[in-house]
C-alpha cells in the first residue's frame, strides 16, 4: 500500500492513544456572506464504522464534509484527529492527516490517464516517474477492493463514463489510504448494481477500520449500508451519531425536516388533469446526439410530468432540445398540434416556453446585472421594439416575484449573487414564469436551495398546473419526483423507457426502471440469448404485491411479446401470476395454458432482493433443462 | 459474461489508437509532403531539405517553450519580442565581454523577462494573454532604445562559428533542435514534472487538491519560454549575422500556429511534443513550398492563414473533441 501520504503525516503519530473515535468535530460554525450554513455543528466518527451524514437539500451536508475535509476553512470550532487538534488550510493538510474524499464534482484531470489521475498526489514527491510502479500499486488496491475495472488505467479519464469516473475518484482517495473518507452523494449518477458495487467497497473498508461517511438524503441506502446516523437540518445537528438500527425510515424523515416542514409535498394531491385535455406538448422519437436517442412523451396542460433518470442519461438534453437550444437530429416535436422546430431559444421563448436550467451559475444569472435586470431579463428577450423600459415591463415581473415569498425591497439589489441559492432561484423561476408560458421545463429547480424554498416551489408549481401550466420536471431526487409529479418518464441511455403514473411507484423501483442498459449489460445480454434460444420472451420483473414491474425483458424475433420493458401491473393482471408468486423454479403452466413460466428470484451478493428472472415458451414445445436456466441466471448475477 | 464490457473496452482502445493525435500529425505531413513535392521538383533535394530544416530551428525552439506554456492553459505573446530583447542582450554585449558570457547574459535577460510574466499570472493573476500582450510591447520597446533602432552585425565570431558549424556534417542548430524536442518529449511525457504541467492544464483544481506545485511550475513554463527566446535569437544571429531590433516580430504568432497545428488545446491539458514538431515542419514546409512554387509573397500569408485554420478544423472534426 503507497505510504508517502502517510510519512509526511506528522499528526498521525504511531501508537497515539485516542478516545475510540478517529475524528472528533466541536462547535464548528460556517458563514457565507450573512448566511450561517453551519451552527455549532457537533459530530464524531468512529473506526470501523459507515457514518451516514443525513439531511434535505442545503441542510448543511456538503458544507460540513467539505470542512471536515479540509476544502474550505471553518469560521469557529475544533476538529480533532486522534484527539489532535488540527486546522487544515488546505485538502492537501487534510490529505496528509488521513483525510480524503470523494466528490460529486469530479476533481480528476480529464487529459490524463486514469493511472496519474489516482496518484496524483505522487506528482509532487520527489523521484522518477515509473508508470510501471504506479500499475501495480493500482492494481493492489483493486484487488485489495476486490473489484474488476471494466476499462484500463491508461485510458484518458475524459473517455470514461460517469460512473467509471467516479470509480476513479473512489481509487484515488484510497490511494493515498486514507484512515476517514467521506462519499458525498455518490449514487446520484449510478444505477443499482453500480451502486451495489460502490457499497461493497465501502463495507470492505470500514472492515479495515476507517471511518466512511456517508454523504446522501436516500433513505434506502442510508439503512441499507450505514451503522449510525446524524442528521442535519438547516445547518444544525438534531440527531448526533445515532445507530441505524434504532431509526425507522419515518423518524429519520421528521428529523431531517423537522415538523413544521414535514409534508412538503402536502399541495400535492390538489393537482388533476383533466381527462381526454389534448396535449401541449407531444415529443416523438426525438434524438439529440450526443446524450438523447429516442425520447417520446406528451405533457397535458395542468400535469406536471418528471424526467426521471440518472445524471447523464440525456434528460437536461430533451429539455434543451424542447427549448431550441440544441437542434434535434431527428423525431417530432409538436406544439398544441402544429409541428414545431426551434431553432433558438427566443423561439420556443415566443412560442409560450419557459426554461429553468440546471446550472443556475451559468445558464441563469447575468452576475453584473442587477437583481432586477436579471428578473426581467426574458421580457428583454420577448420585446420586439428598440426602446424599453424597465418600468412597464417589470410591474407583471415583481408580482410575480412576490408570489415566490420574494421581498420586493431586495429587488433593488445591485448584485444577485449576494443571495442565497434559494433566493437565486426563485428570481430565475420568477422570470421564466413572468413571460406567462403554456410549459415550463425545470432542470433540477430545488438543486442547492432551502427547504422552505424548496416548498414554496412546490406550492406555486402545483397553483400554477392547476392554471393549465404544463410543467416538465427534470430531478435526479427521485422522492421529489415521486411527491410533485403526475406521470414520470424514466430516461435510460438517451431513451424513454417507461412511463408510469407516480402512485404506483417508490424510489427503488424508480431507480430500477432508469437503470441504464449499458451497466445492467449481463442482464440484458442474459434476456436476449434465453428469449432467442428458446424461441420465448425472457423479463426481468419486481415483485411487490400486488404490483409486478417490468425493468426489462427480450422477445425472440418472431414470438409474441408477452411483457414489455417499462410496464407496471397487477398481479392478477398477469397470466402467470400464480406461478411467479411461487417460484418454485420449475416451469409451470399460465392460466390461460398458452405458456410455461418458469421463474428464478434473485439476490444480490449482500442478499438484497433483486427482482424475478422469468423465462415464458410457447406451450407445446418441448421444455428446457430447467436447472441450466437456473444456472445461467445465478451465475449472471455472480457476474455483476 | 463479461464480453459485452470487453468489447466496449476495446472499442475504446482501438479509437484511441486509430486517432492518437500523433498518427494523425503523421498522415497529414506525409499528405502535404506528397502533394509538395508533386508541385515542385525542387522540393525533395538535399539543399532545399537542408533549407527547411533551417527555417524550422527558430520557430521550432520556440514552439516547445509555447508548447509547455499552452499545456498549463496559458499562453505566450512575448516569445517573439523576446527573441528580440534576449537576442540584442547578446549583441551589445557580445563584443566587450565576449561569446559566452553574452550568451548567459542574454539568457538570464530572457529568463528574467519570462520571470515577470510568470510572476504576474500567479500572483497578481492576471490573464496570461494579457501579461505577455503587455511584456511584448515592453520588451519591443526597450529592444529598439537599446540598439538606437539599429541592426547590430558586430557579433563575436565564436557566435557565428557555432550557429553555422557543423557536428559530423549536421549543422548544429539542427542537431540542438533534435536533442531539444526528445528532452522535452521525455520530460513532458514521463517526469512528474512534466504530468504536473499536464495536470495543472487539464483540471487546476485537481491539482491544487493533489498538493502539485501549481505556482511553481506554472513560473517555470514562462521562464523557459523567455531562455529558450534568447536561444533562438542566437542561432537566428549566427545565421544572418546580424541582429536586428525587429528581429522576431510575428514569431509569436508563428508559434502558437505551430503549438495548435500540433494537435495542443488553447485550454491546457492537451498537447504533445511530437504533434508541436509536425505543427513546425507543416507551417515550415507550406512557406518553403510557397516559395518554391513561386507564389507572391504577399499572397502567401493568406495561403498559411486558411491552411492554419483549415488544419486545425479538419484536426478537431477527426478527434471530435473541444475546440482549441
Amino acid at each position: 500500500m503507497p505510504s508517502e501520504l502517510r510519512t509526511e503525516a506528522m499528526a498521525r503519530a504511531p501508537g497515539e492513544s485516542f478516545a475510540g473515535e478517529l475524528l472528533s468535530a466541536t462547535g464548528i460554525d460556517k458563514f457565507f456572506g450573512s448566511m450561517q450554513a453551519l451552527k455549532g455543528v457537533d459530530i464524531a466518527l468512529r473506526p470501523g464504522e459507515v457514518h451516514a451524514l443525513v439531511g434535505a437539500n442545503g441542510a448543511g451536508k456538503s458544507t460540513l464534509s467539505r470542512i471536515l475535509c479540509g476544502h474550505i476553512i471553518p469560521d469557529a470550532g475544533e476538529i480533532r484527529i486522534r484527539s489532535r487538534l488540527m486546522r487544515f488550510a488546505s485538502p492537501r493538510e487534510a490529505l496528509a492527516a488521513g483525510v480524503a474524499m470523494v466528490t460529486q464534482e469530479t476533481t480528476l484531470a480529464p487529459d490524463l490517464p486514469v493511472i496519474e489521475n489516482i496518484f496524483l498526489p505522487r506528482m509532487a514527491l520527489p523521484g522518477r516517474l515509473s508508470r510501471r510502479d504506479l500499475a501495480r500499486d493500482a492494481e493492489a488496491i483493486i484487488a485489495d477492493l476486490g473489484i474488476a475495472l471494466s476499462f484500463s488505467l491508461f485510458d484518458r479519464v475524459g473517455d470514461l463514463s460517469i460512473a467509471e469516473r467516479q470509480l476513479v475518484e473512489v481509487l484515488k482517495a484510497v490511494a493515498g489510504n486514507p484512515d476517514i473518507v467521506f462519499f458525498d452523494e455518490p449514487t446520484t449518477s449510478l444505477s443499482p448494481y453500480e451502486s451495489e458495487r460502490l457499497f461493497g467497497m465501502l463495507a470492505i473498508l470500514a472492515g479495515r477500520g476507517k471511518a466512511i461517511v456517508l454523504v446522501s438524503h436516500r433513505m434506502e441506502e442510508i439503512f441499507q449500508i450505514s451503522d449510525r446516523i446524524s442528521v442535519l437540518q438547516e445547518g444544525r445537528i438534531v440527531g448526533s451519531g445515532i445507530e441505524s438500527r434504532k431509526l425507522s425510515p419515518g423518524s429519520l424523515i421528521n428529523l431531517m425536516v423537522g415538523k413544521e416542514l414535514s409534508d412538503v409535498y402536502a399541495h400535492h394531491l390538489s393537482g388533476r388533469v383533466a381527462a381526454g385535455a389534448r396535449p401541449i406538448l407531444r415529443v416523438a422519437n426525438l434524438r439529440a446526439d450526443p446524450l438523447v436517442k429516442d425520447v417520446s412523451f406528451e405533457i397535458a396542460p395542468g400535469e406536471i410530468l418528471g424526467l426521471g433518470g440518472l445524471v447523464g442519461a440525456g434528460r437536461s438534453e430533451t429539455a434543451e432540445a424542447i427549448y431550441g437550444l440544441r437542434p434535434p437530429e431527428a423525431g417530432s416535436i409538436e406544439l398544441l398540434g402544429q409541428p414545431f422546430r426551434p431553432r433558438s431559444a427566443i423561439e420556443a421563448l415566443r412560442a409560450g416556453i419557459g426554461f429553468v436550467g440546471e446550472d443556475r451559475r451559468r445558464q441563469g444569472i447575468v452576475p453584473d446585472l442587477s437583481v432586477m435586470e436579471n428578473l426581467l431579463l426574458s421580457q428583454l428577450g420577448l420585446h420586439r421594439g428598440f426602446r424599453w423600459s424597465a418600468e412597464t415591463a417589470g410591474a407583471h415581473a415583481v408580482k410575480i416575484a412576490r408570489s415566490l415569498g420574494l421581498p420586493p425591497q431586495r429587488l433593488a439589489d445591485p448584485n444577485l449573487l449576494l443571495f442565497s441559492g434559494g433566493m437565486q432561484q426563485k428570481i430565475i423561476i420568477a422570470r421564466a414564469l413572468s413571460t406567462d408560458p403554456r410549459l415550463l421545463l425545470l432542470d433540477e429547480p430545488t438543486r442547492g436551495v432551502d427547504i422552505e424554498t424548496r416548498s414554496t416551489i412546490y406550492k406555486v408549481m402545483r397553483e400554477r398546473a392547476n392554471q393549465g401550466l404544463a410543467v416538465l420536471w427534470i430531478s435526479s431526487d427521485f422522492e421529489e419526483l415521486l411527491g410533485i409529479c403526475d406521470r414520470v418518464i424514466v430516461i435510460s441511455d438517451g431513451r424513454s423507457v417507461a412511463d408510469l403514473a407516480c402512485r404506483a411507484l417508490d424510489v427503488e423501483k424508480l431507480m430500477m426502471f432508469a437503470a441504464p442498459k449499458t451497466s445492467s449489460n449481463v442482464l440484458s445480454v442474459l434476456l436476449e440469448q434465453l428469449a432467442s434460444r428458446f424461441a420465448g420472451t425472457a423479463f426481468w420483473v419486481y415483485l411487490d404485491e400486488p404490483r409486478v414491474y417490468c425493468f426489462d425483458s427480450a422477445t425472440a424475433s418472431g414470438a409474441a411479446a408477452l411483457l414489455e420493458r417499462g410496464t407496471v401491473l397487477t398481479l392478477d393482471q398477469l397470466p402467470f401470476g400464480a406461478a411467479l408468486r411461487a417460484s418454485e423454479e420449475v416451469f409451470t403452466s399460465d392460466a390461460e395454458g398458452r405458456h410455461s413460466i418458469l421463474t428464478v428470484s434473485l439476490a444480490t451478493k449482500r442478499g438484497h432482493y433483486f427482482g424475478h428472472f422469468g423465462v415464458a415458451i410457447p406451450a407445446g414445445t418441448i421444455l428446457p433443462p430447467q436447472a441450466e436456466i437456473v444456472g445461467m441466471v445465478r451465475g449472471a448475477m455472480e457476474n455483476l | 459474461m463479461s464480453e459485452p464490457i470487453i468489447e466496449a473496452n476495446q472499442r475504446r482502445r482501438r479509437k484511441r489508437f486509430e486517432f492518437r493525435l500523433e498518427i494523425r500529425m503523421l498522415f497529414l505531413t506525409l499528405i502535404l509532403l506528397v502533394v509538395l513535392s508533386l508541385s515542385s521538383k525542387y522540393f525533395l533535394t538535399y539543399n532545399n531539405i537542408m533549407n527547411v530544416l533551417d527555417q524550422s530551428v527558430v520557430v521550432g525552439i520556440l514552439a516547445v517553450g509555447q508548447t509547455a506554456v499552452v499545456l498549463t492553459g496559458g499562453i505566450d505573446l512575448s516569445v517573439g519580442a523576446l527573441l528580440g530583447f534576449g537576442g540584442m542582450v547578446l549583441a551589445l554585449s557580445g563584443s566587450s565581454i565576449g561569446f559566452m558570457p553574452s550568451l548567459l547574459l542574454g539568457v538570464l535577460a530572457g529568463g528574467a523577462a519570462g520571470g515577470i510574466n510568470g510572476l504576474l499570472v500567479v500572483k497578481a493573476r492576471i490573464a496570461p494573454f494579457i501579461v505577455t500582450l503587455g511584456m511584448l510591447s515592453v520588451a519591443r520597446s526597450v529592444t529598439y532604445i537599446a540598439s538606437g533602432a539599429a541592426s547590430i552585425t558586430d557579433l563575436p565570431p565564436a557566435l557565428i562559428q557555432i550557429a553555422t558549424g557543423t557536428i559530423l556534417g549536421v549543422p548544429i542548430d539542427i542537431v540542438f533542435l533534435a536533442v531539444l524536442y526528445v528532452a522535452a518529449w521525455w520530460y513532458f511525457g514521463y517526469t512528474k514534472g512534466g504530468r504536473t504541467i499536464y495536470a495543472i492544464g487539464s483540471n487546476a483544481e485537481a491539482a491544487r487538491i493533489a498538493g502539485l506545485a501549481i505556482e511553481r511550475y506554472t513560473i517555470a513554463v514562462y521562464v523557459v519560454s523567455g531562455v529558450l527566446a534568447t536561444l533562438a535569437a542566437a542561432f537566428m544571429a549566427g545565421r544572418i549575422r546580424a541582429v536586428d531590433p525587429t528581429s522576431g516580430t510575428g514569431l509569436e504568432l508563428d508559434s502558437i500556429a505551430a503549438v495548435v497545428i500540433g494537435g495542443a488545446s488553447l485550454f491546457g491539458g492537451r498537447g504533445s511534443m511530437i504533434g508541436t514538431l509536425f505543427g513546425v515542419i507543416i507551417m515550415v514546409c507550406i512557406r518553403n513550398g510557397l516559395n518554391l512554387m513561386g507564389i507572391d509573397p504577399y499572397w502567401q500569408g493568406t495561403a498559411v492563414g486558411c491552411i492554419i485554420v483549415a488544419a486545425v478544423a479538419g484536426e478537431r472534426l477527426l478527434s471530435g473533441s473541444k475546440a482549441g
